[in-house]
């Protein structure tokens, strides 16, 4: 049941943030499927004073052409407004001086065009569905178990997603398979504020709230 | 020793233990003759996820070891033995070689999944198939977690690394049938009739074998061979029963002390 009495924050807000899969589309056969009244809503979005911003843990394709998949779909939405994974990686791996070995899916390997990959001193691991090969994960064990420091980067941390009609392992099984020790980042408990059925139910509250 | 009753049976780790690859342990073959010639009944256990029964026999048979197919029992025999108990239709997620030993197990329309190594058999699809059943309810049992393990090209995933994925993704707990369970170890000495405090287990492996027994109630002797590094004895609590170089020191122990 839809939480409608969220107390007011609608009046305050300055800015969305949207999740991207399973929110505004579901992931499938022939690039996925949008979610019924997912591209009204963003509609609204931005026709109101709202800035509007996506995020994703998207990790099979680089953010151009994820952006003209969702613009296929029928949604409003650019490059500039998406934040995945992908670009915060390669920012902390220039950073940090790291040149990675890559077992990512084919059409995120652009966003890495610009990171030196010779001899890599860490491996970086994002969503590579069937890439996920005994081979290619032997591979990846290899570079790591030789390093004296071993350092493997996930893009995202994930158990399953909906994939067509059923449920597929996420980039964070494969990770749990390559780690030895637990990762030492922490987050913080989250709690919801809300609970809706659906992205179009969200963004009425919201904007109900405003007038 | 106080509380301990009079020694019965010796279970004996094979790779590493009597053999390295196809090298057998020097002296190895005649320390189990000698074995053999005290009143011990003698089991050999490994940790496989790809070997028949069939073709460890073999294989030891070539190295001149006097070893019947009765004797072994492994986390395959240990796998198959859970799946009838519990009457499970499995999904087995193993090498051809391997599925010899569940030969008469009813597969069809699986509610289970039997995880061992299968690297021609990992991918995408059937782990995302496994992962589906164990979401749904399916008993997830797992040969063994071995995290990784020597080969002749060098060091390859074990079926750690794939359990421990679909745990994490199924936010399950698998069920690990082989060293160092305790399990493990009561199964392997049942159909001897004879409890743990009167058995000992040789092996090389100081936590999944020695670890294991012990822990099981067994006595546990260190072989220095095989998978063997310095120190490995200071890293089981408690330290192993005995340490000695190798499988003929180990024998010559047991026969001088635990009869």
């Amino acid at each position: 049941m839809a939480d409608t009495d969220w107390p007011g924050y609608g009046k305050s807000l300055k800015g969305v943030i949207l999740d991207m899969c399973g929110v505004l589309y579901d992931s499938g056969e022939g690039g996925g499927v949008a979610i019924t009244g997912s591209i009204e809503a963003v509609k609204k979005l931005k026709a109101s004073d709202l800035q509007l911003r996506f995020c994703t843990n998207e990790t099979q394709l680089n953010r151009e052409a994820f952006v003209d998949k969702l613009k296929r779909l029928g949604f409003d939405i650019s490059v500039s407004e998406v934040f995945s994974p992908a670009p915060a990686a390669v920012a902390v791996l220039k950073e940090r001086g790291f040149r990675p070995h890559l077992l990512v899916y084919d059409g995120l390997l652009p966003e890495f065009d610009s990171v030196d990959k010779t001899n890599p001193n860490c491996v970086v691991i994002g969503d590579a569905a069937e890439k996920f090969t005994y081979q290619n994960l032997n591979e990846a064990f290899r570079v790591l178990i030789g390093l004296e420091k071993p350092v493997l980067f996930s893009l995202g941390g994930g158990r399953y997603y909906k994939e067509g009609d059923g449920l597929a392992l996420d980039v964070g099984a494969y990770m749990k398979a390559l780690e030895v020790q637990p990762s030492d980042e922490r987050h913080s408990t989250v709690t919801a504020d809300g609970t809706v059925n659906d992205l179009a139910q969200a963004v009425d509250m919201i904007l109900k709230q405003r007038h | 020793m106080a509380g301990r009753r009079a020694l019965k049976a010796v279970l004996i780790d094979l790779s590493g233990t009597l053999h390295i690859e196809d090298t057998a342990v020097p002296g190895a073959q005649d320390a189990l003759n000698r074995l053999r010639q005290a009143s011990v009944d003698v089991r050999f256990v490994t940790n496989t996820t790809k070997e028949s029964k069939r073709s460890l026999v073999e294989k030891l048979q070539r190295l001149d070891f006097h070893v019947q197919e009765k004797e072994i029992f492994t986390s395959l025999s240990a796998a198959r033995s859970l799946v009838e108990r519990k009457q499970l239709r499995p999904l087995l997620l193993l090498e051809d070689s391997a599925l010899e030993d569940f030969t008469g197990i009813d597969t069809s329309e699986p509610n289970a999944v039997v995880i061992g190594l299968s690297p021609d058999h990992f991918n995408y699809q059937t782990l995302n198939q496994a992962f589906r059943m164990v979401l749904e309810g399916a008993p997830l049992i797992a040969i063994h977690k071995a995290r990784y393990y020597k080969r002749a090209d060098g060091l390859a995933l074990g079926p750690g690394p794939f359990v421990t994925g679909l745990e994490f993704a199924a936010d399950c707990r698998a069920t690990v049938v082989g060293k160092p369970e305790k399990c493990f170890f009561t199964q392997a000495l049942s159909d001897l009739g004879c409890s743990p405090t009167e058995a000992v287990m040789i092996g090389d492996d100081a936590r999944d074998d020695v670890g294991g027994a012990q822990n099981a109630g067994m006595l546990g002797i260190l072989v220095r061979t095989g998978k063997y590094r310095e120190g490995d004895e200071d890293k089981i609590n408690p330290p192993p029963h005995l340490t000695c170089d190798s499988f003929p020191e180990a024998v010559a122990h047991i026969l001088k002390n635990l009869l």
